[in-house]
């Protein structure tokens, strides 16, 4: 079966046939990268509502979340299929692929008002950090500038509430305690760094 | 050790704003005690283990006499090891949320991942052939385990035992004690805040079944390593300080629970170390009924596991000396631990001095392993997990050879 022919289909459809004509292929790089981008942004810059933007994050980040992914440590039903078939190999290369892609900032407009007042949560709360000062990411923290501000609220939430078994403990205890107004204050200002 | 005058200095520093926004008290003073320091940051564990030709094996130092060999390779994120009486070694990790079977451990050394998808299972625990794994606030018991690698079946005993599910140290460090019974310690779930003390920041033990939970220490904020005694068979337990409160500490803690003080205090999160009081969490005489730590372990050098020597392979001032493992700082400009220090005691004082280092490269500041867990062999000789490379290393001493060189 022929990649290039599903990519007439829908995205939701076309990942599900990239999944079930998966294991009877070894998919090229190139194919990976569209099955993708059906939901990611086909340069890795997602345009889908709560979905994150791919490029330009760390590489490390990429693997590693790929490998919790893949082992159901981080639950996400829409790629369990997708990532179940993909070895670690196929994972180092998607990660230096999106890694080095340029990141492009989402169609979403940061609301000024909550940018500053997520500027101020940011200092406190030690951001950079680990995020770098420029909120880029490093190693297994995911960039944060330019992410999309649906995705972000949604994962911080996640967070917050212990819904994201697979984050990393000391997130959880940076996000601890805050409004559903101050996370949203928070990914306001990172998405417009 | 003045936790307070280095919150002076790094006020400073931070940017106050105009119209200050309502963030708790303790965010506000951990910031402005607290540089925004790239430096100050959580590690991350490779996913990937590091190739055998890849360890830092020529970086690692031990007294004369001994050596460092690679015992097994391939077990990414390795954290908690157990050797089953029936002769498998099992691997536990952290945030692979994998556990693994090193069948035939002395021969073929056979890597299999009997678990995966759980949520931090650091714990490991065995009974009359059953593997007990824990994981956050599941515990699963593997019946006949040495004989079902291949097809793993468990039994989920979560709703017996009860843990709570916070991810904020929600990984166990599980052992069966002298009595029988299972230590589970159950985290503070936060960085520093009032716990609630009959959920959390204290050391559970049960039966094996879940039942009869009873609380043997509290004010215990994180504990990733205890052992008991050899003689006098009280419990020893590290003690992990707190975050954010500056370079120096407060350090963590290395801790005995004397036999007739079963649910003790150990002060957090009013007291920490020799009686650094909580600079956040602040209440009148905060180390009131504490037990104090019988040695301080390093600020922020992340104190896990604790082994009591019994062995006959070392030199003889090794016997009931307890070796520990220090994981490594995050929370501190300059690096310290990654490595394996030795504990003395003499007339009730305990002396601390290194044992395995070489994996913290001070000139860098950097590091290149990750000691976790210390597993006594038959022979006397130990095992040293590493999360960062995901291997084990075997320590042995080779008393002819020192001999041969004197």
């Amino acid at each position: 079966m022929n990649l290039k022919l599903l990519s007439t289909l829908a995205p939701p459809a076309l990942a599900l046939a990239a999944f079930l004509c998966a294991p009877a292929m070894a998919a090229s790089l190139a194919e990976r990268v569209e099955t993708c981008g059906a939901c990611h942004g086909e340069d890795g810059n997602a345009r889908m509502p709560r979905l994150p933007s791919l490029a330009g994050q760390p590489n490390f980040y990429l693997m590693n979340q790929l490998i919790l992914i893949r082992e159901g440590v981080r639950k996400i039903p829409e790629m369990e299929a997708l990532a179940k078939e993909l070895k670690d190999e196929d994972i180092l290369e998607l990660a230096a692929h999106y890694a080095a892609a340029p990141s492009k900032r989402s169609e979403e407009t940061p609301d000024p008002a909550l940018a500053a007042r997520g500027a101020q949560l940011a200092a406190s709360h030690h951001c950079a950090s680990c995020h770098t000062p420029a909120l880029t990411g490093q190693e297994q923290m995911p960039r944060l500038a330019g992410q999309r501000i649906d995705y972000m609220v949604e994962s911080l939430k996640a967070m917050r509430d212990n819904r994201r078994t697979s984050a990393d403990p000391l997130m959880v205890e940076t996000v601890v305690g805050l409004s559903d107004h101050d996370l949203a204050a928070l990914a306001h200002f990172a998405a417009s760094k | 050790m003045a936790v307070t005058a280095l919150g002076g200095a790094a006020f400073a520093q931070a940017t106050a704003p105009a119209a200050p926004p309502p963030v708790s008290d303790i965010v506000r003073k951990q910031a402005e005690r607290s540089k925004q320091d790239v430096n100050l940051r959580g590690h991350p564990v490779p996913p990937i283990a590091t190739p055998r030709d890849k360890l830092p094996m020529d970086r690692i130092k031990v007294p004369e006499g001994f050596k460092v060999e690679v015992f097994a390779t391939g077990l990414a994120g390795a954290r908690m090891m157990l050797l089953s009486p029936k002769g498998t070694l099992f691997v536990s990790t952290r945030t692979l949320g994998r556990v693994y079977a090193v069948a035939d451990p002395f021969g073929k050394k056979e890597v299999k991942t009997i678990a995966q998808g759980l949520t931090q299972p650091n714990g490991l625990a065995m009974k009359d052939g059953s593997l007990f794994v824990a994981a956050n606030k599941q515990v699963l018991r593997f019946d006949d385990i040495d004989a079902t690698l291949d097809a793993p079946k468990s039994v989920d005993l979560s709703e017996k035992f009860n843990l709570p599910g916070d991810l904020s140290h929600g990984w166990r460090y599980t052992e069966f004690g002298p009595d029988g019974k299972l230590y589970i310690p159950v985290g503070a779930n936060c960085n520093i805040c009032e716990i609630n003390p009959g959920t959390h920041a204290h050391i559970r033990r049960y039966d094996a079944d879940g039942s009869n939970m009873e609380i043997v220490a509290r004010g215990v904020r994180n504990t990733v390593g205890f052992d008991w005694h050899p003689v006098t068979k009280e419990l020893w337990f590290t003690d992990n300080g707190r975050d954010w409160a500056g370079n120096e500490g407060p350090e963590d803690e290395l801790n005995r629970l004397p036999k007739d003080k079963v649910g003790a205090n150990f002060g957090f999160p009013y007291c920490h170390a020799n009686k650094v009081a909580d600079p956040d969490v602040v209440r009148p005489d905060p180390c009131a009924g504490v037990i104090l730590p019988k040695a301080l372990m390093g600020p922020h050098a992340a104190a896990l596991s604790i082994k009591w020597y019994t062995g006959d392979m070392f030199p003889a001032k090794y016997k009931n000396v307890a070796f520990i493992a220090r994981h490594g700082s995050w929370n501190r400009e300059k690096k310290i631990g990654y490595d394996v220090v030795m504990a003395t005691e003499k007339n009730g004082k305990v002396k601390v001095e290194p044992f395995l280092t070489g994996l913290l490269d001070e000139k860098t500041n950097s590091f290149h392993g990750r000691p976790v867990h210390i597993l006594q062999l038959k022979d006397g000789s130990l095992l040293v997990s590493d999360e960062n490379n995901g291997a084990i290393y075997r320590i042995t001493y080779d008393g002819k050879a020192r001999t041969a060189r004197l």
